[in-house]
């Protein structure tokens, strides 16, 4: 499980939008998969079980803050994920981070587990709970989008 | 032929199946407008990855690796941690964290006869009573992690031990349990718990505690008043 960490936080950095609200969801991962660690079963991907329940809880903290009427989205923020380069790179980094900002989660995830975990469609959609066929147009809703937000100057 | 935006993704991301695979790859081979939408899926991809890649080299914080067992946890500083919360506000994962430690952190404690209700029993009073940070035992049965004062002005220990882990604050009567977590058993694989009890107990060892770790001089001097 510690070998993944670098991987969780990366996956949760893009689900929360924050690294540090990121690592905070990261953190709530782990302890509930500790937690239900008797539920896991031997010869299955762990980081596909966790990256699941890392998904869920994320579903259920953004409800939640729904409820309660809080905006997450603090769109002042100018943020790069680990970026600790020049001025120019941390500019370039807020471009992808606010776009990706834009998406809705379940546009967003889909992106986040193909394009950056590099997980296939079918794995996926088994972690976001879907059929492949809607994993895959959330997939290009997600990429036209942000292709869009970036001007196509990719 | 007719492509749809999904088929083209999915070929581009090397997902798709036969016989499309090779129809919709006939198709790019000659449509320079299909080449050009599978070469920006790809550079988007690229892209991604990249923006993403320093969060996999950047040093995963103690507070996530101590929670799967990623070597001893330090005594941290607690008037940094403390003071860090307060910045930051109420934890806005509290309600996720919170209820997932008390779970780790069961009050209920059985004891043998003769010990108060929710009193540290001979073995464990001994141990607390004796042993210093700097000097037990690598291999006590129960070792002391740190010693801090409560907000009430008791001294406090939080302990791990094969049978049991936990925090105790002196008062009147004896060593308090205030919280405890099963023991810290050495385990095998993947799944190694050691570093989650003691994680737990430090955490909860930040919350109580009114300033920073006793040093090993405040230590000693605090047993030779007997705790009080």
């Amino acid at each position: 499980m510690l070998a993944l960490l670098p991987r969780l936080r990366r996956f949760a950095a893009g689900l929360a939008r924050d690294p540090a609200d990121g690592d905070d969801l990261c953190q709530a991962t782990l302890i509930r998969a500790l937690e239900k660690r008797e539920l896991w079963q031997p010869g299955t991907r762990l980081d596909s079980w966790m990256m699941r329940m890392m998904r869920n809880i994320w579903i259920d903290e953004t409800r939640a803050r729904t409820r309660r009427g809080e905006t997450f989205v603090d769109e002042s923020a100018g943020l790069s994920v680990g970026g600790s380069g020049g001025q120019e790179e941390t500019v370039t980094l807020g471009v992808i981070d606010r776009g990706l900002r834009t998406l809705p989660d379940e546009q967003r995830e889909a992106v986040l587990l193909v394009m950056v975990e590099g997980y296939s469609y079918k794995e996926a959609a088994e972690i976001v709970g879907c059929p492949v066929g809607t994993l895959n147009s959330r997939l290009v809703r997600g990429r036209d989008a942000l292709l869009a937000w970036l001007g196509d100057g990719v | 032929m007719s492509v749809t935006p999904e088929e083209l993704a999915a070929f581009a991301d090397g997902q798709l199946d036969e016989p499309r695979r090779s129809a919709v790859a006939a198709g790019v081979a000659v449509d320079p407008a299909l080449a050009a939408e599978v070469e920006r899926h790809r550079a988007l991809k690229q892209r991604l990855a990249s923006h993403f890649a320093p969060i996999l080299d950047a040093p995963v914080p103690e507070r996530l690796t101590a929670l799967v067992g990623g070597g001893e946890p330090r005594v941290v500083d607690l008037v940094a941690a403390r003071q860090r919360r307060a910045i930051r506000g109420p934890a806005r994962w509290a309600w996720i964290v919170g209820p997932a430690l008390a779970a780790s952190l069961a009050l209920a404690v059985f004891l043998p006869r003769g010990t108060p209700q929710g009193y540290a029993d001979p073995a464990l009073a001994g141990a607390l009573d004796r042993q210093l940070v700097a000097t037990q035992a690598s291999d006590a049965p129960t070792r002391v992690l740190l010693s801090f004062r409560s907000e009430s002005g008791q001294y406090c220990r939080a302990f791990s031990g094969r049978a049991q882990s936990g925090i105790a604050c002196r008062d009147s009567t004896g060593w308090r349990l205030q919280a405890t977590a099963p023991g810290a058993v050495p385990g095998q694989g993947d799944y190694r718990m050691a570093g989650s009890p003691a994680a737990a107990i430090m955490a909860q060892a930040q919350d109580m505690a009114a300033g920073a770790a006793l040093t090993a001089e405040q230590e000693q001097a605090a047993r030779a008043r007997g705790w009080r």
